[in-house]
């Protein structure tokens, strides 16, 4: 393009570039506003999901079937702040506490680890754990959400210790993630952390 | 058709002689970080083609206006704003893929084959033309992204698709899995594309 001065050049370039950005920044919150609700849904209901998986009870795919499991079944016990400090399980469907849940949080490979670890009523058992959040490699580390490494958890106790994948023989063995040994040991010091010190967060 | 002509020319190159990948060995780190899992491959991929379409469109729509002095400012905005809504709508519409792929879609805005298809062909080029080249070059890099995770899944996890398909006879090649595998992956498609291109040459050359 060709400009009378140097001043006009100037100050063309600089609204230029100030009217691309508001374009762009209104139609990418335009969407942002949009899909927001949805994200923000999502994300609660994995949470959900996740708190059921740990805590043992069966629950559909369904929004409605999680939403609605969740509210039967999951008391939330906040501390002065509406911070979460742990949860309540109700599993039976008859008002009777039958276990706890905890989110707890630890470092993986790559990012933080956030995990659910379930117990039942007496804190004597683990009743599950489910992963909220992990940024571990795919198809390696990332392999913990699969669902036969978290069953391992189920009904048992540790301090847990790790064998090669394959080998677990019950008792305090867990399978490794073949591959995957700093993301199976970072799990393995959440839980067992977390089995050290559950009865100071449930309280 | 003049221009019929050439938008399949420039489609094609990017597919064959000018692809990003095994031509102009462009867009490795996203090569190496999502091919071990096709699944996460596909949706990475379909990332790229939106992207490098619309901001080739985009880019080129604006080209007589954009002041050469900011343009790559200009072209890193626009492409920023592509690739937040590609995030945006895997979150709302597909959060377990979302969840998979992780930092990997807000990298598509340091894929240099956008920016080098921006810079090279859609600051110069009409706009029809500009969204061939984009559309072929993510195409491209598409394709032998594809293929790469293809063996990558089924030699490292002996599954496709997250299905097992090989039995429990085959012992998994941890090494696909990790970065390395695709480094091996890829030079070897490189090595057996370019061997084919040279060979056809060459016999173009004695005849």
């Amino acid at each position: 393009m060709k400009f009378k001065s140097k001043q006009t050049e100037r100050m063309y370039t600089v609204l230029f570039m100030a009217i691309v950005t508001v374009v762009f920044i209104a139609v990418t919150s335009g969407i942002y506003l949009y899909t927001r609700d949805k994200i923000i849904t999502n994300k609660t209901l994995f949470i959900k999901k996740a708190v059921l998986f740990a805590a043992n009870i069966d629950v559909g795919d369904s929004a409605k079937d999680i939403e609605e499991t969740y509210k039967k079944s999951i008391k939330e016990i906040r501390d002065a702040d509406g911070k979460l400090k742990y949860m309540e399980v109700y599993a039976g469907g008859n008002g009777k506490l039958t276990g706890y849940a905890v989110i707890v949080t630890g470092p993986g490979l790559w990012g933080e680890i956030e995990a659910v670890l379930g117990f039942d009523r007496d804190l004597k058992k683990m009743t599950g754990i489910d992963f909220i959040k992990q940024n571990e490699t795919p198809g390696l580390g990332a392999r913990i959400s699969e669902k036969w490494f978290r069953e391992q958890f189920r009904d048992r106790m540790g301090p847990f210790k790790l064998v090669p994948e394959g080998t677990a023989k019950g008792g305090n063995e867990i399978d490794a993630i073949t591959g995957a040994s700093i993301t199976s040991n970072a799990v393995l010091d959440i839980v067992n952390r977390t089995i050290s010190n559950v009865r100071e967060i449930v309280k | 058709m003049a221009a019929k002509g050439k938008v399949k020319k420039t489609f094609l190159s990017g597919l064959g002689a000018d692809n990003p990948i095994f031509a102009q060995v462009l867009g490795i780190c996203s090569t190496l970080a999502v091919t071990n899992v096709l699944k996460n491959t596909v949706v990475m991929v379909m990332g790229l083609i939106f992207v490098t379409s619309l901001s080739n469109f985009t880019i080129s729509l604006l080209r007589n206006y954009i002041p050469s002095r900011i343009r790559m400012m200009v072209e890193t905005l626009i492409i920023a704003a592509y690739v937040i809504i590609v995030d945006i709508v895997l979150k709302a519409y597909v959060p377990d893929i979302s969840r998979q792929l992780g930092p990997y879609v807000g990298l598509i805005i340091t894929n240099c084959i956008i920016m080098g298809r921006a810079e090279a062909f859609a600051l110069s080029n009409p706009v029809g033309l500009s969204v061939a080249d984009g559309l072929s070059a993510g195409m491209g890099y598409g394709y032998v992204l594809i293929i790469i995770a293809f063996f990558r899944e089924l030699l490292g996890s002996g599954s496709i698709w997250g299905l097992r398909v090989l039995g429990s006879w085959w012992t998994n090649w941890f090494i696909m899995v990790m970065a390395p595998g695709a480094f091996f992956m890829l030079a070897i498609f490189i090595w057996v594309v370019r061997g084919l291109i040279t060979e056809r040459e060459k016999e173009e050359v004695k005849s």
